[in-house]
């Protein structure tokens, strides 16, 4: 086990650095540089660009500002916003980085649980109606134009039926009369959402042990209930629960949005891996042993097809870290995915550099949590 | 009678028709008895146990018939029309299953122990987990395992001793009749014969009934009172096993006692039967075993022989048997 983390540690590593070589030239072959936007300014001469190209090192050779680059990484120095300057870049992404987690973790979890529960059933009624609804309307949202259906979703509960805001992540009337940060309130959210995680993860595995689908069932709910009534109370006896539920009711419809169209992906890989598990011995045996239809669904054949939805679930957790460029513009959510967005366009090198980097360290560190849980699920992998 | 099965009929259902691969079959078990039942591969025997337990799947359409099963109290039940949540209760703990493959038939991810304790608990749901562990560890021990391996992994497990794993589980509930589906194929022939003698000696000693399924007459004659033939989803002859060994009368039966050299007896020449079995889309006509039967005639061709009792306790399903002393011509190509 030890052997194998250093191992995956090294390799890392090793990865890491060639990707943040790849970054950095392909960043580098881009046209243009940061001085170029201010070619068509008349205030701003060319001595001055100059000077500003000095001042930012764009003067040195590729390879020298390459090392520099390097150096500064070692030290976890990811450098200076040009655009944003003098802020590091490190400060925007952790300023950036709460609200991006909150809101695609959020949309990440919710549509692999409805991927997973409907990829399931549909498998095990394979060719009833509610498969084919199920895939049907799964591939209609997967093929969609995602800036449609956001459009569409704003318009609808937005517009028309006026019950969600339109954009952004906070009211600001409601902001107004206080002097708190939501970042803080982001914080304060996060902190929750992964005690209630953990608190229902020790209340699965808790409920593992128990004998009855019901008990079990019991078990789970009561956990879930007991620790969202418990945040509800703390929420609102601190007096900051009207601002977590300004920051949550923004949320529902990106959340909705996303959860739409991305839900069929998960569904599908599901609903693939538990075809082949139905048709093996052991789900027979299971049933032979007299044992209630959703038991053998969910205890031994879901169970068993669960392995490759777990891999693709905690992969996709680490892409959520880059955000999603497209929903966050649609829904104007100033997370990660717009920092992109800027950074490409204001020609902020750093910056995009320093996104991508982030990007890349939440990935590799996914897959090293993938094998753990893989060894966690699956009895025969052992490292 | 434990269980009596009567003119039992399911068909698959394919785009190209209807695959009748379990075709009026009727039996007989009583407690203590272990059936055999032989015949080629596809020939319906995996069917009828699966049909008998009312573990088909989709496409199987059931077509007429009673499994008549009597679990003790007076009545015996028509396992086939009782609603499925009815159905689950006789799974196991009345009818119990050993399955054609071991290898898979344990789930990867559960400790072994850990399958055997559900399905006990399953049917007696008040067995505090300990005691269901005892009870384990003492099948365990019966089918020659070594208790403490309860709590590892079926991958941990060697084929042999996965098989093993898999006659405590079936034992697991006390059932009343045990169906072991080709219990040894996957093992070598000395594992095999081990395995073999032990299934028959725990079902002596637990005086429960078997039925044995197999395409190896070898095995089934190893541990069964009775044997049935089974030909394209039919049974075309069942007698004690010494009559289908020393005087089998179909010529199918024949054929197949004439197939495999004895050890110890004269040196004859093996006879091969020609041909293939039919299609069970669309069997012939008449017998369905006439297009390779040498004795075969216009009757055959015609007319489906019934299955009846030719002498006592010897069902036959043919117009011409063999007769005692008569030596049948298979023209091998």
């Amino acid at each position: 086990m030890l052997k194998f983390f250093s191992k995956r540690i090294v390799q890392i590593v090793i990865l890491l650095f060639i990707y943040v070589t790849i970054v950095y030239w392909l960043m580098e072959a881009m046209p243009g540089s940061f001085t170029d936007k201010y070619l068509m300014n008349p205030k701003i001469t060319p001595e001055i660009r100059q000077n500003l190209a000095k001042q930012f090192g764009l003067d040195k050779p590729a390879f020298t500002r390459y090392l520099y680059y390097m150096k500064n990484f070692l030290k976890l120095d990811l450098g200076i916003s040009f655009s944003y300057f003098p802020k590091k870049v490190s400060s925007l992404i952790f300023e950036r980085l709460p609200r991006t987690v909150f809101l695609f973790v959020t949309a990440t979890l919710v549509s692999y649980i409805l991927g997973y529960n409907l990829g399931k059933r549909a498998a095990w009624r394979r060719g009833k109606i509610l498969d084919k609804t199920a895939t049907f309307v799964g591939i209609v949202f997967w093929t969609i134009f995602l800036p449609l259906l956001a459009i569409f979703n704003i318009w609808l509960f937005g517009v028309i039926l006026k019950i969600l805001p339109l954009n952004q992540f906070i009211n600001p009337n409601v902001w107004r009369e206080t002097n708190l940060s939501a970042q803080n309130i982001f914080l304060k959210l996060l902190l929750n959402a992964f005690i209630f995680l953990v608190v229902m993860m020790i209340s699965l595995i808790f409920a593992q042990r128990v004998k009855t689908v019901a008990a079990k069932r019991t078990i789970v709910l009561l956990s879930a209930v007991v620790t969202l009534s418990v945040s509800i109370i703390l929420w609102t006896s601190t007096g900051l629960g009207i601002y977590a539920l300004d920051i949550i009711l923004h949320m529902v419809l990106p959340v909705f949005t996303l959860t739409l169209y991305s839900f069929a992906g998960s569904m599908l890989v599901m609903r693939d891996t538990m075809l082949e598990v139905v048709r093996e011995d052991y789900v027979v045996t299971a049933k032979a042993k007299g044992l209630p239809d959703r038991v053998v669904r969910d205890k031994h054949a879901a169970r068993n097809a669960l392995l490759p939805l777990i891999t693709n679930f905690v992969i996709s957790l680490g892409f959520t870290l880059s955000g999603g460029i497209i929903t966050e513009t649609m829904f104007s959510w100033p997370g990660l995915g717009r920092a992109y967005l800027e950074a490409l366009n204001s020609q902020d090198t750093p910056l995009l550099i320093g996104l991508l980097v982030f990007t890349g360290i939440f990935v590799l560190l996914a897959h090293l949590i993938a094998d753990v849980l893989y060894a966690f699920l699956d009895p025969r992998i052992r490292y | 009678m434990l269980l009596s099965v009567k003119n039992l009929k399911m068909h698959y259902k394919t785009k190209m028709g209807y695959v009748r691969a379990v075709d009026s079959i009727s039996f007989d078990l009583d407690s203590g008895e272990g059936l055999g039942i032989v015949g080629e591969s596809g020939c319906g025997k995996t069917s009828v146990s699966m049909t008998i337990l009312r573990l088909l799947p989709d496409n199987a359409e059931f077509k007429g018939g009673e499994v008549l099963f009597d679990n003790g109290n007076g009545e015996p039940v028509n396992l086939v029309s009782l609603a499925e949540s009815e159905m689950r209760r006789y799974r196991w703990k009345g009818i119990s299953m050993i399955f054609q493959a071991a290898m898979n038939s344990l789930n990867p991810v559960y400790k072994v122990g850990d399958q055997i304790v559900e399905a006990i608990q399953n049917h007696f749901p008040d067995t505090p987990t300990d005691v269901a562990k005892k009870k384990v560890a003492e099948l365990f021990r019966l089918v020659g395992l070594d208790p403490t391996r309860m709590e590892q992994y079926p991958h941990q497990y060697s084929g042999g001793m996965k098989q093993r794993a898999v006659i405590a589980m079936a034992l697991s509930c006390d059932p009343r009749i045990i169906i072991a589906d080709e219990p040894t194929t996957a093992l070598d022939v000395i594992v095999q014969d081990r395995i073999l003698r032990e299934i028959r000696a725990i079902q002596k000693k637990l005086n429960m009934a078997m039925i044995y399924i197999s395409h190896d007459i070898a095995v089934i004659a190893e541990v069964s009172d009775r044997i049935a033939v089974m030909y394209a989803g039919k049974f075309v002859e069942l007698a004690d096993s010494v009559t289908i060994f020393k005087r089998p009368m179909h010529p199918y039966t024949y054929g197949l006692m004439h197939a495999f050299p004895s050890v110890t007896g004269k040196k004859v020449d093996l006879v091969t039967i020609p041909g293939e079995p039919p299609d069970l889309l669309a069997p012939p006509r008449g017998c369905r075993f006439y297009p390779r039967c040498p004795k075969g005639d216009k009757l055959c061709e015609e007319k489906d022989p019934e299955y009846v009792e030719v002498d006592k306790g010897h069902f036959l399903a043919c117009h011409h048997p063999v007769q005692p002393g008569e030596v049948v011509q298979f023209n091998a190509e």
